[in-house]
């Protein structure tokens, strides 16, 4: 009989996640630190954590990390990777940020890494809303969903529209890797693993910016349970963001 | 014998492992947890369980610690 | 390394830059200091070092940000409504303890004002624009050749403290010429093999945050940091005198004004007034204590500022209540020369006192 799952070696040690029950944050927090124990680089790897729940990765996943002011984690990884790069260092740097972080507040830093081909990866949690401060419409917000700021739906005339992240990261020249993946069933998270590891692999190569949007649940904001919360990313949000590879230097 | 283990102050009751196990082998205890609801329990009492590991995968608070196939 | 040499205040910033060991520059052009990522967007790209045009002062601080939190000697230079954009990441950097050099070339404002020379930023610069309580160390050159010397002290008081530390140069010295001689850095390297992030090898891992949600522990922090302010305060203060013993009359200005300040008093000295210059190099910390040692003696002072009073207050902090305090200033456009100075004493002399001219 053998051991086939073990609390990833980057996860630190006694740590308890303090998302909220059944949030897609702790799934996600827990398939970087595989991939990391994985491709052996956690003594490599300087995290980038940002505003919102997203921030709280630095108190679960062990390896070096620093905190970006909202919308900058993309900025401030880009300093962190050339600055050990002038020094002759090549260290594995990557951003772990929501929605409203990399594609409202941060969007211009995040648009111009990847255009700049800035060799870091840049993970997204898309919930559709902002999630910390009590469920908000946000960049990626649905039309017509209900949030605390469009209590009867997002609408064109008074919020417009929502951005679909991963296919403009795309479509940046500098972008080696751009993928939109979800959590909620095993099979999606065996595909997650698999695009978010890609993402790393291209950063370790030297590719450019690899990206990966991971549509979540915010089951408290939602006030669905995390059943019926999987359910709505399955029927709903997939059908606005599908699930995707959009853009793969090595295999288009 | 394949098993899991449960670190029970870890769960938050969302249950997702219940609903995943192929083998209905996972369900609510009678201890209350942090969340005020029933921490899940690992059952099985007639070795069914076949070492998948997809409760494990699916838990986001890694209350599931080990899995043994 | 010691011969004379022309440079403009900008060039000559940069130059020290390079020479004492800034391997990381991040930059978005804005008259009157974009001669500097100029400068070293050659000489970087020669050297590999890191240099990146930003896609705004925003993401160039921030980027800043990132690349001292790995030790690297770090620079970002603005000017002033672009300096206004970075105060976010200002206060993260003195929150977070990260070592950032920021060069202000000041232009006219408010707002988008104008590119004329001003001292318009003193209180963005030493009160800050940033949230809560924290400090930023300001120095401020009067000549080229004090903006290549003090290039090198801001870096260095940057990695002593783990702060950020912002050098304001009047846009008149960034865009003067003057012979200047290129010295070596006198300045040690600070190890920071404590703090930095490199990789969490053969030790723990380290966060680097400004966010904490425990009360007492940020409580704690904040008072951290205040302790080396006043560590600061004690040690880093510095200024220059010009004829401040037993001076009738004490000019105080700081920056280029200090240089035409120094002119007036030469004037009124050949009229057998006896005038001094007191000049704050530092502007945070200031140097309150020797400022107010001297209004023992002077009772009074003439305060002047290419603005409308912003240094006026920290004068007038500093020198006792017997003293009396007349500020000549005019908000940025043609500069203040030193016959409307004489003018605006001479007018104080017999009694019609304004306060701008």
């Amino acid at each position: 009989m053998q051991q086939v799952f073990s609390i990833p070696k980057s996860i630190k040690q006694n740590s308890t996640f303090t998302f909220c029950p059944g949030c897609d944050h702790g799934v996600a927090v827990k398939l970087i630190a595989q991939i990391i124990d994985e491709l052996n680089i956690q003594e490599d790897t300087i995290a980038v954590a940002s505003s919102g729940c997203s921030v709280l990765l630095y108190n679960f996943l062990d390896v070096d990390c620093i905190e970006s002011p909202h919308g900058r984690a993309c900025a401030v990884a880009t300093g962190i990777k050339r600055a050990h790069k002038a020094q002759g260092n090549n260290k594995f740097v990557f951003t772990y940020q929501g929605d409203g972080d990399f594609a409202s507040i941060g969007l211009a830093e995040s648009l111009h890494s990847a255009l700049r081909g800035e060799n870091i990866t840049a993970i997204c949690i898309n919930n559709t809303n902002y999630g910390m401060t009590g469920g908000q419409l946000g960049p990626t917000t649905a039309m017509g969903q209900i949030t605390t700021t469009s209590q009867s739906g997002r609408n064109k005339e008074y919020h417009g529209f929502p951005i679909k992240t991963a296919e403009h990261i795309a479509l940046c020249d500098g972008t080696s890797f751009s993928a939109r993946v979800a959590l909620y069933d095993v099979k999606n998270i065996v595909n997650a693993k698999k695009q978010i590891k890609k993402a790393f692999e291209y950063q370790k190569k030297g590719l450019g910016f690899s990206f990966v949007e991971i549509l979540s649940t915010c089951p408290t904001n939602w006030k669905l349970s995390p059943q019926e919360a999987h359910k709505k990313i399955e029927d709903e949000l997939t059908k606005i963001y599908p699930l995707k590879v959009f853009k793969d230097v090595e295999n288009d | 014998m394949s098993h899991i283990k449960i670190d029970s102050s870890k769960c938050k009751s969302c249950y997702l492992c219940v609903d995943v196990c192929p083998k209905k082998l996972i369900k609510k205890s009678e201890t209350i947890g942090k969340t005020g609801n029933c921490v899940v329990e690992f059952d099985d009492k007639n070795s069914q369980c076949i070492g998948c590991a997809q409760c494990a995968m699916v838990c986001p608070d890694m209350a599931i610690v080990e899995v043994y196939r | 390394m010691s011969e004379k040499v022309l440079l403009k205040g900008n060039i000559a910033i940069a130059k020290a830059a390079l020479n004492c060991g800034c391997s990381c520059y991040f930059g978005y052009p804005i008259t009157p200091q974009t001669e500097i990522g100029e400068y070293l967007s050659a000489k970087m790209q020669e050297k590999k070092l890191a240099y990146v045009c930003a896609e705004s002062e925003v993401a160039a601080i921030n980027m800043a940000l990132g690349a001292s939190s790995t030790g690297a000697k770090v620079m970002t230079s603005s000017s002033s409504c672009a300096v206004a954009l970075m105060q976010e990441a200002l206060s993260y950097a003195a929150s977070d303890e990260l070592p950032i050099v920021l060069v202000n070339v000041m232009r006219a404002g408010p707002g988008q004002g104008y590119i004329f020379p001003s001292q318009g930023d003193y209180n963005q610069a030493t009160v800050g624009g940033g949230n809560g309580d924290y400090k930023t160390i300001v120095l401020s050159p009067s000549s080229v050749q004090e903006c290549a010397d003090m290039t090198y002290k801001v870096f260095y008081l940057a990695q002593k403290y783990r702060n950020p530390v912002i050098l304001l140069v009047d846009g008149l010295l960034g865009q003067m010429a003057e012979p200047i001689t290129i010295k070596d850095n006198p300045y040690p390297n600070i190890d920071n093999s404590s703090w930095i992030l490199n990789g969490a090898k053969n030790r723990a891992s380290r966060k680097i945050h400004s966010l904490e949600p425990n009360p007492s522990i940020l409580e704690e922090r904040t008072l951290k940091l205040h302790q080396k302010y006043l560590e600061i305060e004690k040690n880093e203060v510095d200024w220059e005198e010009y004829n401040c013993e037993n001076a009738d009359y004490i000019i105080t200005a700081f920056g280029s004004m200090a240089r035409i300040a120094k002119s007036v008093a030469d004037y009124y000295k050949t009229k057998g007034l006896n005038f001094g210059v007191f000049r704050p190099k530092t502007l945070y910390p200031f140097p309150y204590d020797r400022l107010r040692e001297l209004s023992k003696k002077t009772k009074i002072f003439f305060d002047v500022e290419m603005n409308l009073g912003q240094m006026h207050k920290d004068v007038c902090q500093a020198v006792s209540q017997n003293s009396q305090i007349f500020f000549i200033g005019k908000p940025a456009g043609e500069w203040l020369k030193q016959d409307e100075i004489i003018k605006a004493i001479d007018n104080i002399f017999e009694g019609q006192y304004a306060t701008s001219i």
